[in-house]
C-alpha cells in the first residue's frame, strides 16, 4: 500500500461518515468503496459500508461487506449484527439467527456491550420467529396437500361406487327407484365422510389449540416478555440480561430487595434458558409478538453506526 | 425503547383485572393514562372520594420511574396527606428515581398510594405547600424531594 493511502482512506471514511448521519446513503456507499479502494485491510471500512447498504437494501452487499470485514476481524459484532439483519431480509433465517447469535455473544463478552444488547436481542426474536414462520408454512402446505389427496381419494371411491351402481342398472340387477335410492345413500355417504374429514383436520390443527398462556417464572419482571437470556441475581430471581443491566446502569440496586448489585455479579441461568428456548420452540409465532419493521426504524442504531 | 412493549402488556392485565378501588379511565396511548383510585378502608379522611391520577410514561419506562400526579376537576378532589402538595404533585420515595424499581407497574403504584392514604391520619399538606404550589415550574420528575419521614 502507497504511503499515504490509509490517511486518505481515512479521510473518505469520515466524509462517508457525515453524509451518513445526513441520510445520503447513496453517496456514503461511494465514499465508503472509494475509501476501501485505498486501504482495503480495514475491517470498519466494511461495517460502515454494509451499514449504508443496509439503509439501501442492497442485502448481497451488506453480507458480501460483513463478510469480508469478519475475515478481517474475528470478533466483530457489528458485521454479525449487519449479517443478520440481510440474512433475513433475503429470507434465510437460519444464517440470520446463527448470525444474530454470534453478535448477541460477542455483545455481551465485551465491555461496553449494554446498549446494544437489547437490540440484538430483539433481532434474536425475530429471526428465530421467521425460522418458525417459514416451518409453519411448509407445515400448513403439507397438511393441504394431505388433505387434498384425502379428498380426492374419497371423491374416487364414490364416483366408483356410483359406477358401479349404474352398471347393476343397466344389467338390470336393480330397478330404477332402489337405483335411485342406492346412489343417493352414496352422496350423503361421501359427502358425510369430506365433512368428518375436513372436521378432524381443523380439530387437529394447532391453530385452533388453545393458547397457553407463558408462565410467569419464564417472564421477565421488567419488560414483561418472555426471557432469552435470563441472569439470576443474589436472591434467586432472574431477568432478561439486557434490560437488567439497563437498570443497573442507572441504579446498581437489586430491583426487588434493593441490595447493592453489580453488573459483574449477575450469572446466566441456564436452565431457565433452556424452558424458555423449549417454551418457544414448542409455542411459537405467538409469544415473540416484535412488529415487523420494528427493529430498524429509531435512532437506537445511532450508536451502532459511526465509528 | 421497552415502554410501549411493556406498556401494552400491563394494559392487558389491567383489562383481565384491577384490585378493589382501582379503575382504569383513559388509556389511548403510551404516554400518558389516567387511573381512579379509592381508599378501600373506612378512613373518614377519604370516604365517599375518588382521586384521579395522572400517569406520564418515558421512552424509557419501566427503566424510569413515570410521572405521576393527582389532578383535580370536579368530581375529583386532591387527597388530604402530608405528602401530598395541594397541586396534586405527591412526594413518594418509590416515584423517585433512587426509589423506584422496574419490577414495579401502574398497578403496583396505584396499590402503594392507596395504601399510603389508608394509613393516614393527619388532614394536612406538606410544610410549605402555599409556596411550592406558588412557585413550582419544575416536572415532578425533576424535583429532588428530601425523603426524611418514612413513618406516613
Amino acid at each position: 500500500m502507497p504511503p499515504g493511502n490509509e490517511y486518505a482512506a481515512e479521510q473518505l471514511k469520515n466524509q462517508g461518515n457525515a453524509r451518513f448521519k445526513d441520510g445520503d446513503y447513496d453517496s456514503a456507499e461511494t465514499l465508503y468503496s472509494q475509501a476501501i479502494q485505498k486501504n482495503s485491510k480495514n475491517p470498519l471500512l466494511f461495517t460502515n459500508r454494509a451499514n449504508a447498504r443496509l439503509k439501501l437494501e442492497k442485502w448481497d452487499g451488506v453480507i458480501d461487506d460483513s463478510i469480508r470485514s469478519i475475515e478481517l476481524l474475528k470478533d466483530n459484532m457489528k458485521a454479525f449484527f449487519y449479517l443478520a439483519q440481510a440474512q433475513i431480509a433475503i429470507n434465510h433465517p437460519n444464517e440470520a439467527l446463527s448470525s444474530a447469535l454470534m453478535a448477541y455473544e460477542l455483545c455481551t463478552k465485551s465491555s461496553q456491550q449494554t446498549n446494544n444488547a437489547a437490540t440484538i436481542s430483539a433481532l434474536v426474536l425475530k429471526c428465530k420467529k421467521a425460522k418458525w414462520d417459514i416451518r409453519e408454512r411448509e407445515r400448513i402446505r403439507r397438511r393441504a396437500d394431505l388433505l387434498a389427496d384425502l379428498e380426492s381419494k374419497l371423491e374416487e371411491g364414490f364416483k366408483k361406487a356410483i359406477f358401479d351402481i349404474e352398471e347393476r342398472t343397466a344389467a338390470g340387477e336393480i330397478g330404477t327407484i332402489e337405483s335411485q335410492e342406492q346412489r343417493a345413500e352414496q352422496r350423503t355417504e361421501w359427502e358425510k365422510n369430506v365433512n368428518d374429514l375436513r372436521t378432524a383436520f381443523a380439530l387437529s390443527d394447532p391453530e385452533n389449540l388453545q393458547k397457553r398462556e407463558v408462565p410467569d417464572y419464564l417472564v421477565d419482571g421488567i419488560t414483561f416478555e418472555i426471557m432469552h437470556d435470563p441472569v439470576v441475581t443474589r436472591n434467586g430471581r432472574s431477568y432478561e440480561r439486557a434490560t437488567l443491566i439497563e437498570h443497573l446502569k442507572r441504579s446498581p440496586t437489586d430491583p426487588l430487595t434493593r441490595e447493592p448489585l453489580t453488573i459483574g455479579e449477575l450469572r446466566p441461568n441456564i436452565s431457565l434458558k433452556e424452558a424458555c428456548t423449549e417454551f418457544m420452540e414448542q409455542n411459537s409465532g405467538w409469544v415473540y409478538d416484535c412488529e415487523d419493521g420494528e427493529i430498524d426504524k429509531d435512532t437506537r442504531w445511532a450508536h451502532l453506526s459511526s465509528s | 425503547m421497552f415502554a410501549s412493549k411493556r406498556l401494552g402488556k400491563e394494559l392487558q392485565k389491567l383489562h383481565d383485572h384491577v384490585p378493589p378501588g382501582i379503575k382504569l379511565i383513559k388509556a389511548d396511548d403510551f404516554q400518558e393514562w389516567l387511573m381512579d383510585i379509592q381508599v378501600i378502608d373506612a378512613n373518614p379522611l377519604y370516604q365517599g372520594e375518588t382521586y384521579r391520577l395522572k400517569f406520564m410514561f418515558s421512552g424509557n419506562y419501566p427503566i424510569e420511574a413515570p410521572e405521576v400526579v393527582f389532578v383535580k376537576d370536579d368530581a375529583h378532589p386532591i387527597p388530604w396527606h402530608p405528602h401530598v402538595y395541594s397541586n396534586g404533585i405527591i412526594c413518594l420515595d418509590l416515584l423517585d428515581r433512587q426509589g423506584w424499581s422496574p419490577v414495579h407497574n401502574v398497578e403496583s403504584v396505584c396499590v402503594s398510594l392507596q395504601s399510603m392514604l389508608t394509613s393516614n391520619t393527619k388532614k394536612e399538606r406538606p410544610p410549605g405547600d402555599d409556596n411550592f404550589v406558588r412557585y413550582n415550574t419544575q416536572r415532578p420528575r425533576d424535583i429532588n424531594f428530601v425523603f426524611h419521614d418514612n413513618q406516613v
